[in-house]
Parts: structure tokens; sequence; C-alpha cells
């Protein structure tokens, strides 16, 4: 055998032998790259968002609103030092509804939204304003679209008893879907059993954990 | 002389005429409240056919058919509403199911199987065209009396499983605001209705639908729900008829081809259902009428 031959072969096979053993260590890598489901701009988020705080924050169990299952809700009591000013109490429970989910099992909202504004209006509706990812992101379907909004409307319904219909806005503009079946042209209404302004209306189950929502018609503006 | 009376009669008989036909639309059409031009029947609708049979219309006991009569296109009109469409996919499952695919499958199921009982079916597509939710609607507003059934595939939920929708009951503030009742010739107040809430007079009528195929679907389909869920589906809001949508689960199921034999069952629930509430050449009132309001 030339010598050239034994050298070629001698090289390929270190070769051979440097690849498998760092295949492992690739492998590795690739599945905690495949775990890490953070997001970049959650990240940025994360950074820069200042946290929400007010003199009133108190410690309280919220009740957030997340997936028990393909096509239920249930809540989960969560820690939350919650505002006694009813806008910022709703804004801080929504942000937990979005950032602080169990798992992605469990998520309800994509993790990549972010809630922009959050006022209430005096005859108690809550305008809701979302980033363009709660509707690029959400998965197409009525049942997927309709958790995404039983999550937000049961957790304020349970932790804001002030609110009593929910507007839903996209990057500050009215859209017609979420992600092309929800209807957020109109209101949603939010705790039906207190008394409200509006006219609460009489609704059936909707999933077998929580019920669904009836919708308001908008009174402001019509497509 | 006597030419000139002639041709003032039948100018006359033709100017009569010309106002029946007229008046035809306004008589057949229960929506008129608010409809403006870009509300009319989408392009893809085939036009309203002749009127369905009567027992007029029937040969007598003696005269024998000379060929076999096709089966007669009876009250209801169903439209069939295969979701999304054109540049809208829908649902996009990872191994190659597309939303507006498969319901343009289910739909064109529906249809033979509705067809093959003896109704009259109108699809809001039948290619890959996106009307819009305004069209769709406005396919069965066109119609007196119809029922309104949409397909659609969610992404997400529990494989081989199905749902009905139907829309939930609105606060009525628009009803509130309203004052004044319109009176019609004969005195009888005129029931107009806003085309953005045109399903508010059919939401008892649409969940009683729902709710019968629910239990249908429940029993075909093994984990489906047994009661139908009530929301506030876009493309329903404005269909002043019953109106029901329908999901199967879903887009992210490894085989597409275990979705597709979905189509065949849901289309026998559905018509099954429907004829059960609706018999061809059935009254509207008879188990889905409108219920004039909330």
């Amino acid at each position: 055998m030339p010598r050239n031959l034994k050298i070629t072969l001698a090289v390929l096979c270190v070769a051979v032998a440097i690849g498998l053993i760092s295949l492992r260590g690739l492998h590795k890598r690739i599945e905690n790259l495949s775990e890490n489901t953070t997001s970049e701009e959650q990240e940025r988020r994360e950074l820069l968002k200042p946290a929400i705080s007010t003199p009133t924050d108190v410690l309280v169990a919220a009740k957030i609103y997340w997936a028990a299952g393909p096509d239920s809700l249930a809540p989960q009591e969560v820690d939350l030092p919650l505002s006694a000013d009813p806008a910022t109490r709703g804004r801080q429970v929504i942000d937990t509804l979005i950032a602080k989910a169990p798992g992605p099992q469990q998520r309800t909202l994509p993790a990549d939204a972010a809630l922009l504004g959050f006022y209430i209006l005096p005859d108690g509706t809550a305008v809701a304003d979302f980033s363009d990812a709660l509707a690029s992101e959400t998965p197409s379907g009525i049942e997927s679209e309709q958790m995404a909004i039983d999550s937000i409307a049961h957790t304020l319904e349970n932790n804001v008893p002030a609110v009593h219909r929910l507007k839903i806005l996209i990057h500050g503009q009215e859209v017609e879907t979420l992600a092309g079946h929800a209807d957020l042209t109109g209101f949603f209404d939010l705790n039906p059993s207190a008394p409200a302004v509006v006219p609460a209306a009489t609704f059936s189950s909707g999933s077998p954990v929580v019920p669904s929502r009836s919708v308001s018609e908008s009174a402001v503006s019509k497509p | 002389m006597l030419f000139i009376m002639l041709r003032w009669s039948s100018m006359l008989r033709a100017a009569a005429l010309s106002i029946a036909i007229a008046a035809i639309p306004f008589a057949a059409t229960p929506v008129c409240a608010q409809q403006d031009q870009s509300q009319q029947p989408a392009q893809v609708a085939p036009p309203p056919q002749a009127p369905p049979a009567t027992p007029l219309q029937q040969p007598a006991p003696n005269q024998t058919p000379a060929v076999s009569q096709p089966p007669a296109r009876l009250s209801p009109v169903i439209v069939i509403n295969a979701s999304h469409g054109g540049t809208d996919n829908g649902a996009r499952g990872p191994n190659g199911p597309v939303e507006k695919d498969v319901v343009l499958i289910f739909a064109r199921m529906a249809r033979s199987e509705f067809e093959r009982q003896g109704y009259r079916v109108v699809m809001t597509r039948n290619d890959d065209s996106n009307p819009s939710y305004e069209d769709r609607a406005a396919v069965a507003n066109a119609y007196r009396d119809a029922i309104f059934i949409s397909f659609h595939v969610s992404s997400t939920g529990q494989i081989g499983t199905a749902r009905a929708y139907s829309y939930p009951v609105s606060a009525p503030i628009a009803a509130a605001n309203q004052t004044e009742v319109p009176v019609g010739p004969t005195g009888r107040p005129i029931s107009l209705i806003p085309w953005e809430t045109g399903q508010q007079s059919y939401v008892q009528a649409s969940h009683r639908l729902a709710d019968a195929l629910q239990s249908t679907l429940a029993l075909r389909f093994n984990g489906s729900p047994k009661v139908s869920a009530q929301f506030a589906v876009r493309e329903l809001r404005s269909v002043a008829a019953p109106a029901i949508a329908v999901e199967v689960s879903s887009v992210s199921t490894e085989d597409p081809n275990s979705l597709l034999v979905m189509g065949a069952p849901l289309a026998f629930s559905i018509v099954r259902t429907v004829v059960a509430l609706r018999p061809p050449g059935s009254s509207p009132n008879a188990s889905l009428g409108p219920t004039g309001g909330k």
C-alpha cells in the first residue's frame, strides 16, 4: 500500500472518530434548542418592559384561566400583587395570562402576544388592545380562538369585577376576526350575574369547564 | 284610433308586468334594512331556481310520466359554505392538509347528500375563490327559507372529533334604541332586520339545529362533545336563517386521509339532522322558524 494512501486513510479515520465523538454533544445541543421556546420577542419584552406595580398593590390569589385540555379551560390560582385600580389590575392579570403560562400545553394566547393598552370606560366596558401577534399567531380555528377569548374574558371576570363588557382591539384597530373565525366587531359580555349598565344576555355552555359568552353588538362602529 | 288604443293597452300591460316582477324580490327577501350594493348575492352563487313543485304541478294519477323525473327541489334551500378559500388558507397542518381544500371536499359531499334527499342546494363557493363574509351571508339571505351550514377544520383539538356551533344572543342594544316600527300596506308592522344582526332572529332555531346535530356527531365521532357550543363565529352573524358552523378536528393529524374519511359520515349526520327537523317541503315555522327577535 502506498504511503500517501495510508496517510489519507489515517486522516479519514481520525475525522470519523472526531465526528462520532462530537455527534452526541451536537444532538444534545439541538434538543436544548428545541426545548427553549422563549422567542427573541419575549426576551426583549422581558428586558424592556417595566413591571406594573402601584402603591395599592396587594398580594392576592388571582384566578388565571389556562387550557385544561384540548377544548377546555380551568382556573389556576396564582399569587399576584394586584392593584386596587381596575384598569391596572386588568393589565396585570392579562400580562400574567400571557407570560406565566405553566407550560406550552396550557397556553391559550401566543407567547409573542403583548397587551399594548388596557382601559375601562365609565359604563364598565374594558378595551384591551393587543399586538399583532395575537391575531397572527393564534392557531386558526373556532375552537382555538374561542379558547383564547374565553381565557381573557374569564380571567378578567374573576379578577376585575368592575368590568362588564370586553372589546378586543388589535394594534389599536377594530378587526373583523381574531384569526379568521371569532367575531371581534362586537363586545363580549362579562360578569353576567353582576349589575351592569348594558343588559346581559343569557348564554349556553360552550365548553365542559366554563361557559361560552355572548356578544353585544357594537354601538360605536359597524363594518 | 283603434290601433292607438290597442297600443296603449299593450303598453299598460307591459308596465303592470314590470311592476309585478320588480316587486317579487321585496316580497321574497327577508332582510332589507341597511343592505347596500356590496351586499348583493355573491357572483359564485347560482341564480334562484324555479319555485318548488306544488301539488298542483304533480301529474294526475291516470297520467304516466314519459321519463323518470328528477326529485323535486323543495324548500328549505340549503346554503353550504366552504369557509376560507383563495389566499385565505385557514388552518394548515404540518403534513399537508389545508383547511380551505378539506372544507370544499366536505361541502361537495354534503351537497350530493342533500340533493339526493330532494333539497335545493346552493354553495357559497365551489372553487378556490374567497367571497367576503357579507357575500356568503347574502347568498343565504337571498332566499326566503334557507338553512346555512358552514364547514371548518380546526388546527387544534382532539383529532377525529367534530363540533357544531351557533351564534350567541347579542345584548339588545340596537333593538332597545329602535322606537318606531314601520307599518306595511296591510297595517301589520314590518320587521326590518339590520343586516349586521341578521342572525339574531334565528339564534334559537340555530341553537336547536346545532344541538340536534351535535347529538348525532357525538354518536358518530368518538370524543365529540354531546352539546353544541355557542360562539361568535363571524360568518354566521349576518345570516337571516338558521345557521350553524361545523368544525372538524384537525389539520394537525399525521395522516391527511384520516381527515378526509370523516367527510362522508359528517355529511350523512348533517343531512339526517336536517331531514329530521326540516324535511323537504316542510313549513319554515315547523321547527326552525324565526323567533322575531331575541
